[in-house]
C-alpha cells in the first residue's frame, strides 16, 4: 500500500515536470488572445445580496451581448482586505479596466492606487467615495448614499407635519449603507426642532430580527410615530410586528430598495415610504463606462449619475412594472 | 520541537529503519516533509495552469496577502499546540484596528503611540483570553468566544460603527510600505515566524507549550506551572493578533469595525493544514506558515483562473478536510 502511494507520488511529480516543460508554450498563445479581447475586472463587495445581483447581472449581461468583451468578477464576501487583494490579482491579469463597487468607500484608495500605477482604467460604482479619491478614479456611477436616508426623511416629515417621534431602523452596523442611511435621517431629523429620534437600534437588514425589535420597542410603551428603516426586509418585519400589536394604522413605516417584496406592501397601504435606486442603470452604466475607457476614449463627464427616487402609493405602479421588465430579461 | 514527536515515534522508525529498505525512508521524508511537497506541487501547478501566476509582481502579492493571517497563525498554533482555541482574533483584529486608527491620523501622536496602544489592546485582550481559560477553567472554546463577540461589540462602540480614516504617512508605510523593494508586511511575517520558531523549539517556553498539550496532567506534576503557562501562550497569541492588525490597518489606510469576520479560522485553517493538531501536543510553526502560504497559492491561483467564487469555498473547505484526514492518519500510525 505504502509503495502504491510513493508511486503515484512519483507519477504525479513526473506529470509536473512533464507539464513545467510545455509551460513555456502556453504561456504565449494564453496572455494575449489573437482577436484583441476586451476584458473587464468588476471587484464586487458581496454575491450574496440580492439588490446587487441585479447589477450584477446587467454587467454580466453585457459580456453575454458583446463577443469582443469579456467580464472577470470577483466577490470580496464584504471584507475590504479581501477586495484590495483581488484588485491586486486583476492588476497582474493586466484587465483593460477595473469596475469598483467598494466593500467601505474609505478603503478603496490603496485599490484605486494600486490599479492606476498600472494605468489600469478605474470605475467605482454604486458607493461613492471621498472627494480626493474621486480626484484619482476615471468615473464613478451611481448616487450619493446619503441622499436615500434624507429623501426617505424628508418624506416622513413631510407625512407627519413636521412633528413626531421617530424610531430609526439601522442595518448591519458599521456598514457603508447602514452609516450613510442613518447620517441622512439623522440630517433632516436636525431641521425639525419638533421631531425626535426616541429609539435606534439594529436588526441587521433582517426581516426576522426586525420583527423582534419592534416587539421590544411596543412592549417598551414609548410613543412611536414613526418607523424609518434602513432597507425594507427591516420596514416589512417592523409592519409584521406592529400589525400584530394592532399598531399598524398609528404608525407610518419607511423602507429603503424598493424591492418586489416590498412593493407589494406599498400597494396595501401597509409600507409608506420607499426609496428607489436603479440597479440595472447603474450596471449598464459602469459597464458602458469601462468599455469606453478600455478603448481609450473620453467620457462627457465623469460623475454619471442615477439618482434616487422616491415610491409611495401614488406611483408604485411604476415601478412594480419595471421589476417585471428587469426580471424577464 | 519535536520532543512530543520522537518520543512517540522513535522506536518505530528505528527499527522499521532495520527491517525495511528505502521505501520506508521516502515514507519518512513524505510524512515529515508531506505538507511542503504539496505545497511545492500546488506552486507548480498553478504555474502551469496560469501564466500570470509565477511572475514576480504576483508572487509579492500572494506573500503579502498571507503574512497578515500567518501571523496570527503562528499564534493561534501556540494556542492549539496547548489543546486550545483562539477564536476571538478577528474581532480583536477590528477592536485593534478602530483603536489604533484613532491615534495615528497625521499631527497629532508619534508613531509610537498607535503602535503600543494596538500592541498593548491585543496582548490584554490574550490576558483575559487566558486568565479565564486557566484561572476560571472555562473551556477555550466558550472563553474565547466570548471575547470574539465582545471584542467585536467594543469595535463598534469605540467607532460608533464608522471607519477611521485619514490616517499618517508614517502609520501606512507599516501596512503599505517596502524596505529595498520588499513589503514590510513580509518583512514582519519573516522577522516574527523565526522568533516564533526559535520560541516554539529552542526554549523551556516551547517545551512547556508541547507538555502541556500532550498531557496537562502530567505537565502539573512535573511541576510546571500550567496556569501562568497558558495565559502567556495566549497573551503571545494577542500579541501576534496586534501585529497583523495594525499592518491590516495601514495596508487598506482605514481603522474598520467590520474587519476581519472569519479571520479566525483562516488562522486555525492554516495551523491545521500545516500540521497543527488539534488534540493538542503537536505542531510547528514552519508548519504554520506553510500552511499559510498554501490558503494564499490558493486564493491567488483561483482567482487569477477565474474560478467562481461558489467554487473556490467548496474547494477551500475540501482542502481543509483532506488536510485533517491526513493528519489524523499520521498520527493514528505513529
Amino acid at each position: 500500500m505504502k509503495a502504491q502511494k510513493i508511486f503515484s507520488w512519483l507519477m504525479i511529480s513526473v506529470l509536473m515536470i512533464g507539464l513545467l516543460s510545455g509551460c513555456g508554450v502556453s504561456q504565449s498563445s494564453n496572455a494575449r488572445g489573437k482577436d484583441h479581447k476586451i476584458v473587464i475586472g468588476a471587484a464586487m463587495p458581496v454575491f450574496d445580496d440580492k439588490w446587487l445581483t441585479y447589477l450584477y447581472d446587467a454587467i454580466n449581461d453585457y459580456d453575454a451581448k458583446h463577443g469582443n468583451v469579456e467580464v472577470q468578477m470577483v466577490d470580496a464576501k464584504n471584507d475590504s482586505v479581501k477586495q484590495l487583494t483581488q484588485v491586486e490579482t486583476l492588476v497582474v491579469k493586466g484587465v483593460d479596466a477595473i469596475i469598483i463597487t467598494p466593500v467601505d468607500t474609505s478603503a478603496v484608495e490603496p485599490m484605486v492606487d494600486a490599479a492606476k500605477k498600472a494605468n489600469i482604467p478605474v470605475i467605482v460604482v454604486n458607493r461613492m467615495p471621498t472627494q480626493d479619491v474621486l480626484d484619482k478614479v476615471d468615473a464613478y456611477v451611481g448616487s450619493e448614499s446619503i441622499q436615500s436616508g434624507t429623501m426617505q426623511m424628508e418624506k416622513v416629515a413631510k407625512l407627519l407635519g413636521g412633528k413626531g417621534n421617530v424610531a430609526i431602523m439601522t442595518g448591519e452596523l458599521g456598514s457603508e449603507s447602514q452609516v450613510k442611511r442613518t447620517e441622512g435621517n439623522k440630517d433632516v431629523i436636525k431641521k425639525h426642532p419638533d421631531m425626535k429620534v426616541v429609539r435606534e437600534g439594529t436588526a441587521k437588514y433582517q426581516r426576522a430580527e426586525a420583527i423582534q425589535l419592534m416587539e421590544n420597542w411596543i412592549q417598551s410603551g414609548d410613543k412611536i410615530d414613526a418607523v424609518v428603516a434602513n432597507n425594507d426586509e427591516m420596514a416589512i418585519g417592523a409592519i409584521n410586528a406592529l400589525k400584530s400589536a394592532g399598531k399598524l394604522d398609528d404608525t407610518l413605516v419607511a423602507g429603503i430598495d424598493g424591492t418586489t417584496d416590498a412593493l407589494k406592501y406599498v400597494q396595501s397601504g401597509d409600507l409608506d415610504v420607499s426609496v428607489f435606486q436603479d440597479p440595472v442603470k447603474q450596471g449598464q452604466g459602469a459597464i458602458e463606462t469601462a468599455v469606453k475607457l478600455a478603448k481609450g476614449q473620453k467620457l462627457d463627464n465623469k460623475m454619471v449619475w442615477v439618482p434616487y427616487e422616491l415610491i409611495t402609493k401614488e406611483n408604485v405602479e411604476k415601478y412594480v412594472k419595471k421589476w417585471k421588465e428587469y426580471n424577464n430579461n | 520541537m519535536e520532543s512530543q514527536e520522537t518520543i512517540a515515534k522513535k522506536p518505530t522508525i528505528l527499527s522499521d529503519r532495520y527491517q525495511t529498505g528505502w521505501k520506508e525512508k521516502v515514507s519518512e521524508i513524505f510524512s515529515r516533509y508531506g505538507i511542503f511537497i504539496i505545497f511545492l506541487g500546488m506552486v507548480t501547478l498553478m504555474s502551469f495552469l496560469t501564466p500570470y501566476f509565477f511572475n514576480v509582481l504576483n508572487l509579492i502579492n500572494v506573500v503579502r496577502q498571507v503574512s497578515f493571517i500567518g501571523i496570527v497563525a503562528m499564534g493561534v498554533t501556540f494556542v492549539i499546540i496547548t489543546k486550545g482555541i483562539d477564536l476571538s482574533s478577528g474581532s480583536v483584529i477590528a477592536l485593534i484596528s478602530v483603536v489604533a486608527a484613532d491615534f495615528a491620523h497625521p499631527g497629532e501622536h508619534s508613531l509610537f503611540v498607535p503602535l503600543a496602544i494596538g500592541v498593548g489592546v491585543g496582548a490584554l485582550t490574550g490576558l483575559i483570553n487566558g486568565t479565564i481559560t486557566a484561572k476560571g477553567m472555562i473551556p477555550p472554546f466558550i472563553a474565547t468566544l466570548g471575547m470574539m463577540t465582545a471584542a467585536r461589540g467594543l469595535a463598534l462602540l469605540y467607532s460608533d460603527g464608522r471607519p477611521i480614516g485619514n490616517l499618517s504617512d508614517s502609520f501606512l508605510f507599516i501596512g503599505a510600505g517596502e524596505i529595498l523593494g520588499i513589503p514590510f508586511p513580509i518583512i514582519v511575517f519573516l522577522v516574527v515566524g523565526i522568533i516564533s520558531h526559535l520560541l516554539l523549539s529552542n526554549t523551556k517556553f516551547g517545551k512547556y507549550t508541547y507538555a502541556i498539550g500532550g498531557n496537562e496532567q502530567a505537565a502539573r506534576i512535573c511541576g510546571i506551572n500550567v496556569d501562568r503557562h497558558l495565559i502567556l501562550v495566549y497573551t503571545y497569541a494577542g500579541l501576534l493578533t496586534a501585529i497583523a492588525g495594525l499592518m491590516l490597518t495601514a495596508r487598506i489606510s482605514v481603522g474598520q469595525p467590520s474587519m476581519g469576520v472569519m479571520y479566525e479560522l483562516d488562522a486555525i485553517a492554516a495551523a491545521v493544514i500545516g500540521g497543527t493538531s488539534l488534540t493538542g501536543g503537536i505542531g510547528t510553526i514552519p508548519g504554520t506558515m506553510i500552511g499559510a502560504l498554501i490558503i494564499g497559492v490558493l486564493n491567488n491561483g483561483l482567482d487569477l483562473l477565474n474560478v467562481s467564487s461558489y467554487w473556490q469555498q467548496i474547494l477551500k473547505g475540501a482542502i481543509i478536510v483532506t488536510a485533517v484526514l491526513i493528519d489524523s492518519r499520521k498520527n493514528k500510525k505513529s
